[in-house]
């Protein structure tokens, strides 16, 4: 399993603009929540027709 | 509440568009899914595996910033001994205006950093040197105590790579032996085992010895600032390696990064209060005027109920 595994176990880099100072850890976790956020708007929601009425 | 919103009777069957929704599957679906990605990744990427910091790591990566603390919690001038509640009165503490928040909920974890971070531990040692100096030690008065341990301190301060100093004049009293006994205790491991089971049987309490690393002058402040764990580095959203943190922690960590809160005494309680504001204004915002506008701004709420608008255009 060692042999598949990423090792994160060293410094990490961060992306430093004036006060603000983010590792790209973070940075990316932060992309995923905002695609992710974009996907459940955009994706139509699992129904059927005759599931719904107005 | 609106006039709008008291015309609605809550007893009356809901008449507007339904869904069929089946939640248990919904549930099923989702623990499946969210439980294949945990096993995933962490067979991926496993688990951060920086090892922990310990009393013995300190005295034998930093043996003069060790004896530097040791001597200071003789001298009562390190953080904890000056921290005010809950560890003891020594100061008021943070204060919000006139609330002084800390000092009211009151000393609940009585804490005397030089009686119990260096003497009461050293009654283990049998060396006769540290018999002798904890002896002379309690037989002094508070005024000579602190006599001693200020002046070692001041030596101390003076030669950054000394562990102990020599004392022609006898100005340090006790202090040089106390403190190499400490250290010597911490060397092996032991100091860690007796700050931790101090109070109890098993040794589960850590407040004394992370209080005491945390009084360290340079080791534990270099090792978290080599990390980016300070919290003027956003440390309290980021994780050790190149693991993510808690990047959802991002805006109480934010305000410690600018003023006025960075370079105030009382940054946690404004920061709390900073965030308590904003949580009540977003539970409320239904009822605060301007912001309530937003959705007819922003209105993302157009965007998830799509096709009901759409139906309801045609």
């Amino acid at each position: 399993m060692n042999l598949l595994s990423i090792d994160l176990n060293h410094p990490a880099h961060y992306l430093t603009a004036g006060p603000i100072s983010v590792s790209y850890g973070n940075l990316v976790m932060i992309g995923l929540v905002i695609v992710l956020f974009v996907v459940a708007l955009v994706l139509p929601f699992p129904s059927h027709d005759d599931d719904e009425r107005s | 509440m609106s006039p709008q919103l008291s015309k609605h009777d809550p007893a009356k069957k809901w008449d507007g568009p339904t869904r069929k929704y089946d939640l248990i599957k919904e549930f099923v679906i989702a623990l499946v899914v969210v439980g294949l990605l945990a096993i995933s990744l962490a067979a991926l990427f496993s688990s951060p595996d920086e090892p922990a910091l310990t009393l013995k790591s300190w005295a034998i990566a930093d043996a003069p910033d060790f004896v530097a603390t040791a001597t200071g919690e003789l001298a009562g001038t390190t953080v904890s001994a000056g921290y005010g509640a809950p560890y003891n009165t020594a100061a008021e503490g943070q204060v919000l205006g006139p609330l002084k928040l800390q000092k009211w909920a009151g000393v609940r974890i009585p804490i005397n950093p030089a009686d119990d971070f260096v003497i009461a531990p050293l009654a283990i040692d049998n060396d006769p040197a540290v018999v002798s100096a904890i002896a002379t030690w309690k037989a002094a008065s508070a005024d000579q105590q602190g006599k001693w341990a200020n002046a070692y301190a001041d030596a101390l301060s003076k030669a950054p790579k000394a562990t102990t100093l020599p004392d022609p004049t006898g100005a340090f009293g006790p202090v040089p032996a106390i403190a190499t006994g400490l250290y010597g205790l911490a060397r092996t491991g032991a100091l860690d085992g007796l700050l931790a089971a101090g109070d109890t049987p098993l040794p589960t309490n850590f407040t004394k010895p992370l209080l005491f690393l945390a009084d360290s002058g340079t080791y534990f402040p270099d090792y978290a600032g080599a990390r980016h764990l300070q919290g003027d580095q956003w440390g309290v959203m980021n994780e050790t390696g190149s693991y993510p943190g808690q990047s959802w922690l991002w805006l109480y960590s934010f305000w410690y990064q600018i003023d006025p809160f960075k370079s105030s005494g009382n940054a946690d309680v404004l920061v709390m209060a900073t965030m308590t504001i904003l949580s009540l204004a977003l539970l409320f915002m239904p009822f605060l005027p301007i912001l309530r506008r937003v959705p007819e701004w922003i209105p993302i709420h157009r965007i998830i109920w799509r096709d009901w608008y759409r139906r309801k255009e045609e």
